[in-house]
């Protein structure tokens, strides 16, 4: 297990926790006879943007639900800007601003209404909360359509909202459940400025989940996580040094091919169905491959180390295997209507 | 001092969601209307005649009320009853559609969420309840300020006890679809049974027992808690009881705390 703090969790310490936005402690949860998450241990440091990266179903929304005080955790500790998360939910709750996966607007409700809620319900003074839900408002882009049912909104205006929504209370923390899907690249971009911002003038944290490796470029910190446990933490560059390596995709022409691939390379690794990768660190052996194999493929690239090269070795799994990716959409769909 | 007044803001904000919510809902604001003209001007103006102490065309009796004021006092309950439980479904659809946690993951503590919902809620059944007395006039029901007023006090408190009612009933029902047909199979027995389109006593009197009715049928009614919030709205409105005057007062009161409790504790497992 990494850390990727600088200090080690002490117990109930003052002066350290205000160094640090959230600590983790050895941190497990279970669904039946399921294990989500298992034993995570770890520490974002305050203004810091931190990403939790893994496939559906790796117990990253547990993970958030947890330190949202939505779900109790099945073992160990976890606080929020010094607040434990099962005994000060009061204190935890207030430091946060949360977007979830799913929209949670109230869609009966005009985009000033909904602001207006939850300006309330944070116990907001009139002022300041007319003052704040304009600029967020514009912060998104929505001041035109302040007025209207939400029910009329695209998706992406939904999640613009939800994200000004979040930020409207001024919350130290702000946790973004797979945020931007469904954005332009554009208004990302400007959201992402927004939150640098924020990070810089109020060391407002961002912890991001995420299964789209785009999304945690710009992190400080990535965490990768996988069936319940971190198996990497560190900043891009660093991942990518340390575990990336250079891979070989090709395309073999027909089932024929790709079974006498695997046979002749038993490290080569599927990817979807009909693809392959091969550890191409070493020179020598990818030429000597290529020239046994070249007639029988049909595409042939090279890929540097990225983030997704990092889960791939590290996994030996792609972060977005459609197959598995909808299993899992099954499992996750299963395990909401199992809550219900 | 200043959490108090940062916990009524999060009260008036669940509370003015629940009433913004009900005025954009033009099917509920149409059921709250229709129902009491069908019920008074239809059933109510055609069973007028029926209404006499007449038994095999001989007056046994003399009935100090009309049907149609005998019946308007549950036609206010039918109301409330019908906005109340159908409170659950506002409740369902924060669990469905996700708001639920944007209410979760805020300050605000579960109880005082669950108390904002729930007056809202009672808000809106009352305002339906309301709409029923002002046909009053139609039924031959004249009112003074003070029965208004103390006839409001009472719907309102009938109104929180269905309110966290529906609510217990949502946390049980997993789906819309499934909640429609429950909330029929709830509404209107417990209608039927609370004496409100029959007396237990045909005479109105007070005098008879009740003797011209099975057993059974008069048990039902004796033992539906809705018998005695009809029975206290009609003692403030058209001043007859069935039973003792204090009990409607204190099975409407003890309803609502009662569901409240329980709602509480229904919403604080989720």
């Amino acid at each position: 297990m990494l850390s990727g703090g600088m200090i080690s969790p002490q117990p109930g310490a003052g002066p350290v926790s205000s160094a640090i936005a959230i600590s983790v402690d050895a941190l497990s949860a279970r669904y039946g006879g399921n294990t989500v998450l298992d034993n995570v241990t770890l520490e974002i440091r305050r203004g810091s943007s931190f990403a939790l990266l893994g496939p559906n179903g790796a117990g990253k929304t547990t993970l958030l639900n947890i330190l949202s005080t939505l779900r109790r955790p099945d073992g160990g500790s976890a606080r929020v800007a010094g607040a434990d998360v099962v005994r000060q939910q009061t204190a935890a709750r207030r430091s946060l601003g949360v977007v979830f996966q799913d929209s949670s607007l109230d869609d009966r409700l005009t985009a000033w209404e909904n602001l207006e809620f939850h300006g309330l319900v944070y116990g907001m003074a009139p002022r300041h909360r007319r003052e704040r839900s304009e600029t967020v408002l514009a912060l998104v882009e929505l001041e035109d359509w302040r007025d209207e049912i939400v029910r009329s909104f695209s998706g992406g205006m939904r999640r613009r909202l939800e994200i000004a929504r979040a930020l409207l209370h001024e919350p130290q923390i702000l946790f973004l459940d797979e945020p931007t899907a469904g954005l332009d690249a554009q208004t990302r971009v400007r959201i992402w400025r927004y939150l640098d911002e924020l990070r810089r003038t109020r060391e407002l944290t961002v912890l991001t989940t995420t299964h789209y490796i785009e999304e945690v470029e710009g992190a400080d910190t990535i965490c990768i996580i996988d069936r319940g446990r971190i198996i990497a933490e560190g900043s891009p560059e660093a991942l990518k040094a340390e575990h990336g390596s250079r891979w070989l995709h090709l395309t073999p022409r027909d089932a024929a091919a790709l079974e006498a691939i695997r046979a002749a390379r038993p490290d080569a690794q599927l990817l979807g169905a009909h693809g392959l990768a091969l550890p191409a660190d070493d020179g020598a052996s990818t030429d000597a491959f290529l020239t046994a194999f070249r007639d029988r493929l049909t595409e042939v690239r090279f890929q540097d180390p990225t983030l997704e090269s990092v889960f791939l070795s590290l996994t030996g799994r792609q972060l977005r295997d459609r197959a598995d990716d909808r299993r899992n959409a099954d499992k996750a769909a299963g395990r909401r209507g199992g809550r219900r | 001092m200043n959490g108090v007044v940062m916990a009524l803001r999060g009260l008036y904000g669940v509370w003015l969601r629940e009433i913004t919510r009900a005025t954009r809902d033009r099917a509920q604001l149409i059921g709250g209307i229709s129902r009491p003209l069908i019920w008074l001007l239809i059933l109510g103006v055609g069973l007028n005649p029926y209404f006499r102490g007449e038994v095999y065309g001989e007056v046994r009796f003399v009935i100090p009320y009309t049907y149609l004021q005998f019946l308007f006092p549950a036609v206010i309950v039918l109301n409330i009853m019908y906005t109340s439980i159908q409170f659950a479904v506002s409740v369902i659809w924060d669990r469905e559609f996700g708001f639920l946690r944007e209410v979760l993951v805020s300050p605000m503590p579960r109880w005082l969420i669950l108390l904002g919902k729930v007056l809202g809620g009672a808000t809106v059944a009352t305002l339906h309840g309301a709409l029923v007395l002002v046909l009053a006039r139609f039924a031959d029901v004249t009112l003074s300020l003070d029965q208004v007023a103390v006839a409001l006090a009472l719907m309102f408190v009938l109104a929180f006890g269905l309110t966290s009612f529906g609510v217990i009933l949502a946390a049980r029902v997993r789906s819309f679809e499934g909640f429609g047909v429950f909330s029929n199979t709830v509404i209107l027995p417990l209608y039927f049974t609370s004496s409100s389109i029959f007396p237990l006593d045909p005479a109105l009197t007070r005098a008879q027992q009740a003797v011209t009715y099975p057993e059974w049928l008069v048990f039902l009614v004796q033992i539906n808690p809705i018998t005695y919030a009809v029975d206290a709205l009609r003692g403030v409105l058209i001043n007859f009881n069935q039973f003792t005057p204090g009990w409607g007062i204190g099975v409407i009161v003890g309803m609502a705390v009662l569901f409240f409790v329980v709602a509480i504790i229904d919403f604080a497992r989720q």
